[in-house]
């Protein structure tokens, strides 16, 4: 009885250690805080979204991102949502880079039209960091994912052109549909937007001075009548950003972006056709 | 592409490669952020073995010359701004002290905070670092071989080196340095 208790104990403290390698916040650099990184999400979160708990939420959204990027100025970042447990909508999701100065990278907010099942985005990264991604429901609910990832300097790094040549074509943009869209039928598709989005933290190596900061705050998408996405972004979001997502196209499809010095850009784009 | 336009245009500004760039005779005032020296005249280079080993042995002056994070003007209300510095553990957060600045006033500032903080020793540790590919840590450990600092060592492989291996620590800017600098000057 009692030999069998110990190993039963044994056993329990093996599977907590088990889960406690498994927690993101161990993944950290040898040495590095746990707590105080907890300490700054619970901060973070407060400010974000006040006092509105986020619960763990790996069954409803995961984010998958390098552990080491290659550029800091330009790291992948894809989230995959599986829906809520209780069928509740999704209707937002916020990626929120923890040490960034802003944390607050993308906020989307989805309309009918869209099928937010996988988001891809490009950041950028300022120091190790955890990246957190919160699936909201229609009912507020608030699922969250972690990852660690190191990559430093991505918000000082300089754009290795002139600010003229950077801010060329400014607001002109892509979108680009999956094989096999089609009206009325859940598709993925791509826009690419045109824009520096200088962040204020870079120096031009050639006049010395730092770049302004000029970044886009709003890209809003529409199809037919209905909202695909608002998203509300800021200077964490990479230079000339790129953005997967997923929609059911209705007829044409309608992009407004707006940036932080009033410059606004729209652009219709056809949406898919049926083909016989 | 992006790198080879970065490179070449470094290349182009500073006339020189990495690994070749000569000392600048006095403090260097050009873009702070390019390829530095491998030397700093009367002081000493650790990399990160060196600057662990300097640690355990004894206790250097650790002074990390970043600059802050300015918010910029056009952010919208309510977005939330919250800068974190992470740094060497032990380290003293000095922003801005590593300019090129031939301003006396901020020299004086700079050699009365590094006296107070040394407790007017000359001869104790002092170690200067930033990032990498960054001439602030390279002006400061220049500075303060200038005034008369015996044990000058110049860490240029700065923070995001030392995360590479060790623990690294949230800091806020050291109070009397940031009351007499502020970081919008």
């Amino acid at each position: 009885m009692r030999a069998s208790l110990a190993r039963r104990s044994v056993l329990a403290a093996g599977v907590a250690l088990a889960a406690l390698i498994a927690s993101p916040m161990v993944r950290a650099a040898p040495g590095d805080d746990p707590a105080e990184r907890e300490a700054r999400w619970q901060d973070l979160a407060h400010a974000v979204f006040g006092d509105r708990a986020t619960q763990p939420g790996d069954a409803v959204i995961q984010l998958d991102a390098p552990i080491r990027a290659e550029d800091a100025a330009l790291v992948p970042m894809t989230i995959t949502l599986a829906g809520a447990p209780d069928g509740k909508p999704i209707t937002g999701m916020y990626l929120i880079i923890d040490d960034n100065p802003s944390p607050v990278a993308a906020h989307f907010t989805f309309g009918p039209a869209a099928d937010p099942r996988e988001i891809k985005l490009r950041v950028r990264i300022n120091s190790y960091t955890n990246v957190h991604a919160i699936a909201e429901t229609a009912d507020g609910a608030l699922y969250q994912t972690v990852k660690f990832v190191k990559a430093a300097g991505g918000c000082s790094a300089p754009m290795g052109m002139t600010d003229e040549e950077a801010m060329k074509g400014m607001g002109d943009m892509r979108l680009k549909f999956a094989e096999g869209a089609a009206p009325g039928k859940s598709s993925q598709a791509t826009l690419m937007v045109r824009h520096p989005n200088f962040n204020g933290m870079q120096m031009n190596q050639v006049t010395r001075f730092y770049t302004p900061a000029r970044y886009i705050q709003t890209i809003s998408m529409t199809t037919g009548d209905q909202k695909v996405f608002d998203l509300a972004s800021d200077i964490s979001l990479a230079s000339n950003p790129v953005i997967g997502f997923g929609l059911v196209p209705q007829g044409d499809v309608k992009v407004a972006v707006s940036d932080s010095e009033k410059g606004h850009w729209e652009q219709t784009f056809s949406g898919p056709q049926l083909s016989n | 592409m992006r790198h080879f336009a970065a490179i070449a245009l470094g290349l182009a500004l500073i006339g020189a490669t990495p690994g070749q760039v000569p000392e600048p005779d006095g403090l260097w005032q050009g873009p702070m952020r390019g390829y530095t020296p491998n030397t700093v005249a009367g002081g000493t280079v650790l990399d990160t073995a060196g600057l662990a080993k300097l640690l355990d042995a004894e206790k250097p002056v650790l002074i990390d010359v970043s600059l802050a994070d300015v918010k910029p003007p056009s952010m919208a209300p309510g977005t939330p701004w919250l800068p974190l510095h992470r740094s060497i553990p032990g380290a003293v957060w000095l922003p801005g002290a590593g300019a090129g600045s031939a301003d006396p006033q901020f020299s004086e500032r700079f050699k009365g905070r590094i006296a107070e903080l040394t407790g007017g020793d000359a001869g104790r540790a002092v170690v200067t670092f930033c990032h990498p590919e960054c001439w602030g840590s390279w002006n400061a450990a220049k500075r303060l071989v200038g005034l008369g600092y015996a044990h000058v060592y110049w860490y240029p492989e700065g923070m995001e080196g030392w995360q590479a291996d060790h623990e690294v620590a949230a800091v806020k800017a050291d109070p009397a340095w940031a009351a007499e600098n502020p970081p919008d000057k």
